[in-house]
Order: structure tokens, then sequence, then C-alpha cells
């Protein structure tokens, strides 16, 4: 127990210097942007006839800091307001806190991710089961080339392929935004059945992308388990094949469960594209716009909250793992 | 398997060596076809810019005109012969994933062999750091990345995302050396007193380096997947001709999405990258089995 609290203090921390790091990162980011925005917005204010003092107040409001303070001030200023959940104010989306702009964001990325990933979860674990049991036959080895293959095609050439072929060539799904924009929203059948049917490809495409890791993985996995002496012990005592296989299905899945947790934060991180591709307004298309329509404060909240994503991942990977294997937890 | 006394294994001579090489490559047809696209892509990008010298011709009277004797994969939404944007845009492509893969390979093999062969405080430290580098949300940074500094050039594409991408080979690097530290010669290295760098670089080395050219053929993949994703998303600026800047063109200006006739515009750059990750996954198979011992000559 002591180890394990141990691990978790260590991730804990790892996880704190990361989002420690990115926030430092994106604040002297801003800064180094030629024509320091902070300024340019200042300067643009007074231009247009703004008292000075308001100027300044607007905005150390919108970038959390004044620019006309010392930099290490700025850089406390902006810290402390991180530590207040204040992520500055939005300057695309005139004036609207960043927080708020990200909240709106933010189910249109997890829903889609969640799902994607439990899909390609079932689905890959099972052909690898599967390629595992064949794996001196012709039919196992092609499965496994699927899945090697799968495994590294790019996300947006398998997004574009999809969108192409299910929309633009042959017309039976909608593409773009998440619902039909003559529907107005609400808890209707019309509404939801319009969202549900935006989502397909967006969810099939992260669905497929994580097959062929899910099936390499669970082969491996399965191989190294169906070697164990436990198994060849059920064997020889005569214990029904199904029965053996829910053994070995079990024991092997295991270890996935860790790589589950992680693989939460690398579709997040993964979402730039395929939200691009499929205009899905989640978190990673808010990072995109923000930094086409030069909107910093909105950028930065953007990726400091992807990047908390990846690290909360991580620790609830440590988490599930403990949890799942009793070894672990000696 | 048959038990033989140990002896001194005699070194294999080249012949030999040559002739397993050509019998693991020739066991499958696809590790020849994997091959076949990894040298025709290879030669695509070292050639195939001299075959269409001066700028890509614009023929407005055919602007999305269907695959013909002139026009092999037809033209795109400004009537550019689609063939010649993705042979002239491949050389950018292969340079700035070959300059990636060897930049991580460069870094992740001496973060992993010192950290694997020092232990210690220098391990501790080394591993958290490849932690840190593989926990990085890698698109999104170079997203933020590319706000303050345009890397368009392909060694400076090529040196951003190494830099960002080595964490893998580190860790890999780094188990292996492990494992090798603890056999026979490696003792026997110690034991004679050698100095450290000979055991590094003349014990060590030649032991990982075939696991760090399968993880070199195989980032490269991911690399080229980066690489084009950048300009596709257009947060680089169109700075050469490569297939992400034809990705970006063809869905963002073209309105590929709305225009099926545009399917080989589309089509063309998305085949190419499929085919690479094809003909690297077929190729490793044949590059496994060489490499790894439990797989040589079982069947």
């Amino acid at each position: 127990m002591k180890g394990f609290l141990l691990r978790l203090a260590a991730k804990l921390a790892a996880g704190l210097v990361m989002v420690f790091t990115v926030a430092t990162f994106t604040f002297f980011l801003v800064h180094a942007l030629p024509g320091n925005p902070g300024d340019a917005a200042y300067e643009g204010y007074v231009l247009g006839g703004m008292p000075p003092e308001l100027a300044r107040a607007k905005v150390s409001v919108v970038y959390g800091f004044t620019s006309h303070e010392p930099l290490v001030d700025q850089y406390l200023g902006y810290l402390g307001q991180l530590l207040h959940g204040n992520l500055g104010v939005s300057i695309s989306y005139s004036g609207v806190p960043v927080a708020d702009v990200i909240r709106a964001a933010v189910p249109w990325t997890v829903l889609p991710v969640l799902s994607g990933l439990l899909l390609s979860f079932l689905v890959g674990c099972t052909a690898g089961v599967v390629a595992a049991l064949r794996r001196n036959s012709r039919s196992g080895s092609l499965l496994s080339l699927s899945g090697s293959l799968m495994a590294g095609v790019p996300s947006f050439v398998l997004a574009l392929l999809l969108a192409f072929l299910f929309h633009t060539l042959w017309n039976v799904l909608p593409y773009g935004d998440t619902s039909d924009v003559t529907i107005a929203p609400g808890f209707t059948a019309e509404y939801l059945g319009s969202v549900a049917t935006h989502a397909v490809l967006p969810v099939a495409t992260y669905a497929l992308l994580g097959y062929g890791g899910w099936l390499l993985t669970m082969k491996s996995s399965v191989a190294s388990v169906l070697g164990d002496d436990f198994i060849l012990a059920a064997e020889l005592r005569g214990i029904a094949p199904a029965t053996r296989m829910r053994y070995v299905g079990r024991n092997a899945v295991l270890p996935l469960f860790t790589t589950l947790a992680l693989s939460v934060g690398h579709m997040f991180a993964g979402s730039v594209l395929i939200e691009d591709v499929f205009d899905y307004p989640g978190l990673g298309n808010l990072l995109l716009k923000s930094i086409g329509n030069r909107d910093y404060p909105l950028m930065g909240g953007a990726f400091l909250l992807i990047t908390v994503t990846i690290v909360v991942a991580n620790i609830l990977a440590e988490l599930l793992y403990s949890v799942i294997d009793p070894r672990v937890r000696r | 398997m048959t038990v033989t006394f140990p002896s001194v294994p005699a070194a294999p001579r080249p012949s030999s060596r040559r002739a397993r090489t050509l019998r693991v490559l020739t066991r499958r047809p696809g590790r020849v076809v994997g091959l076949g696209i990894i040298v025709l892509f290879a030669l695509l990008a070292a050639f195939g810019p001299l075959l269409y010298p001066g700028t890509i011709a614009v023929d407005p009277e055919a602007v999305y005109a269907p695959p013909s004797a002139e026009h092999w994969l037809g033209t795109d939404f400004a009537g550019s012969d689609v063939l010649q944007e993705v042979v002239v845009g491949a050389r950018y492509v292969l340079l700035t994933a070959a300059v990636a893969a060897l930049v991580a390979a460069a870094v992740g093999t001496l973060v992993g062999l010192v950290a694997g062969f020092r232990r210690g405080l220098a391990d501790s430290g080394l591993m958290r750091l490849t932690d840190f580098v593989l926990t990085l949300p890698g698109l999104p940074l170079l997203i933020v990345l590319s706000t303050l500094w345009s890397f368009g050039s392909a060694f400076q594409m090529g040196l951003v995302l190494g830099a960002t991408g080595w964490g893998g080979v580190a860790r890999a690097v780094r188990a292996q050396t492990l494992s090798l530290r603890e056999r026979g010669f490696l003792e026997a290295a110690r034991g004679l007193g050698l100095p450290q760098r000979h055991i590094l670089l003349r014990e060590l080395l030649p032991n990982i380096a075939p696991y760090v050219a399968m993880n070199l053929l195989l980032s490269v993949i991911g690399f080229i997947g980066a690489e084009v994703a950048l300009f596709f998303l257009g947060v680089v600026p169109f700075s050469s001709e490569n297939w992400g800047v034809m990705l970006n063109q063809a869905v963002f200006s073209g309105g590929v999405m709305s225009s099926p006739e545009a399917l080989t515009y589309l089509l063309a750059p998305l085949t190419c990258i499929l085919l690479i990750t094809l003909g690297i996954v077929l190729f490793m198979d044949a590059v496994d089995e060489l490499f790894n011992p439990r797989l040589r000559e079982r069947s």
C-alpha cells in the first residue's frame, strides 16, 4: 500500500510539473510573439480614444496580466489567476471568459472520444484474441497485418477517406457540424437523432484509429498468458476450453486497462485533426481556431486543458492499474 | 534443437549473411513488396522533382479534369496536374521524415544508453525527462509553437519533430541496455578493464543498433503523419510543395468534400501516405525476423 501511495504521489508531482511547464511555456510564448499581443491591444484601445488607465485595465482582464508591469510580476499575476481558475477573457468570442468558451466545447470532444475509444477497445480486443489463437495461420497473420496497418495510418488520412467515401461519393452520412442547423437544439427525438448521425463519422474515425493498437497489444498479451503455467494446469485438469478461454481473456485484458486510460489523453491531443476535418466544435477545433483568430488567451486555455486531461489520464491509469491488479498494491 | 558444446562462434561470413537476408526477405512475398514500395518512394524523393523542372503549370481550361493520357491522375481545382504535384511533393515529405527519424534515433539512443548503462541518479533523471517528453501533447504543442516560429523548412521541421519524438526510442534502448548489461561479454569487457567509451561504443552500440534501426523505420510513419498534418491544418506557412499543402488546399479551398469529381485529387496524396505505411509495415516483418533471435530460422 505504501509503495502504491508513493508511486501515486510521484505521478501527481510529475503531473503538476507538466501543467506548470505548459502554463509557463504559453505565458512566455505569448510574450515572445512579434508585436506582443497585449501591447498591441493596449495601443489599439488608446488609439481608439480610450483613456490609458481604462485600456490597461481592459488588457489585464483579457490577458490576465498588464504588459506595463515588470515581466516577473506579470508572470506571477498570471499564475495567481490560473490558480483561481481564471483563464482570461476570449478575444474572438468578444468578452466571454475563456473558461466558459472551453466548457461549451468540452462535451463535443469528450463524447466522441469516449464512445470511439470504447468501440475500438471492444472490437480491437476481440480481434486480438482471435489473432493470438490463430497466430500460425493465414487468417491470423492477415488480421495482425490489418492491425499494424491501422495502427500506422495517420488520423486525418482516415478521417478524410471516411468523409469522402460516406459523404461525397456515397451520400449516406452528414458531414460537418454537430447537427442539422435547421433543427432547434433541445431534448427532441429529431435533434438527438441529428446529433447521433452527425457523430457517426467522427466516432467511427476514433474507433478505427484505436483498433490497430488494441489488436496488437491484446494479441501479445493473450500469447503471453497462453504460455503461463496456470493455463497449462487448467488444461491438464481437463477444464473445458470455454472456461479456459475465460481465464485467458480475463488475465490478458488486465494490463490493457492502463493503456485504455492513457489513450484517453492521446485521443484528446489527436482531436485537433479529427475535429478540424469534420468541423466539429470541440476542444481541438477551439485550439486551432484560436490561433487563426490570434485569440491567445483562448489558445493558452485550450492547450492547458488538453495537457491537464493527459495528466489526469496518467494518474487515472496508475490508480486503475493497482485497483485491477492486486499484485501491484503490495 | 541439437545441443552442441559451447565453442567460440565463428563470425558469419558476409556471403552467408547476405544469403540469409535474402532468404528471410523472400520467405513471404509481402516483404519484397514492402521493400519495393520503400525503394520506389525513396527514388521518387531523390529524382522526382527532376522529372518536372520549373513550376507547376496551371491550366484554367481543365479544372478537375478526369484522368486522361495527358493528366494521368487528373487535375486539381486550379487545373494543375495531380501526378506532378504528388511526385514533386514527395521530396519534402520524405526528407523531413528522414531528418526527424535520425534526430529522434540519435537523441533517444544517447539518452537510453547513458540511462541504462550508468543507472543510479543519471538513470532516474533521464527517465523522468523521457516520461515528460512522452506525455507532452505533441500535436497541440507543435500547433502552439507554430505561432512563434514558422518551422517550415525540411530541416527545421525535421528537427522539431525529432526533438519532441525521441521518448519511445530512449525507452526501448534503455530496456535493451539493461538486459545486455547482465550478459557475459559485457561482464568480460568490464573485467578486462576496458575503457567506458569502448564498452559503450564497441560492445553495447552494435548490439542495440538493430533495435534502433527498427524504431527508426517505424517512426518514419509517425513523422510523415505529423508533418503532413501540420501543413494540412494550415498552421505552418506553405513554404514548399508537399502533400500536406495539397490536402489543405483540396479540403479548405478546393471544396473537394462537395465535389465527387475530385476523387483522384484527394486520393493521390492519401494513397501515397497509405502506401508508405503499408510498405514499412510489410518490410518490418522481415527486419523483425532478421534481428529477433526467437523468430530466427523457425520455419
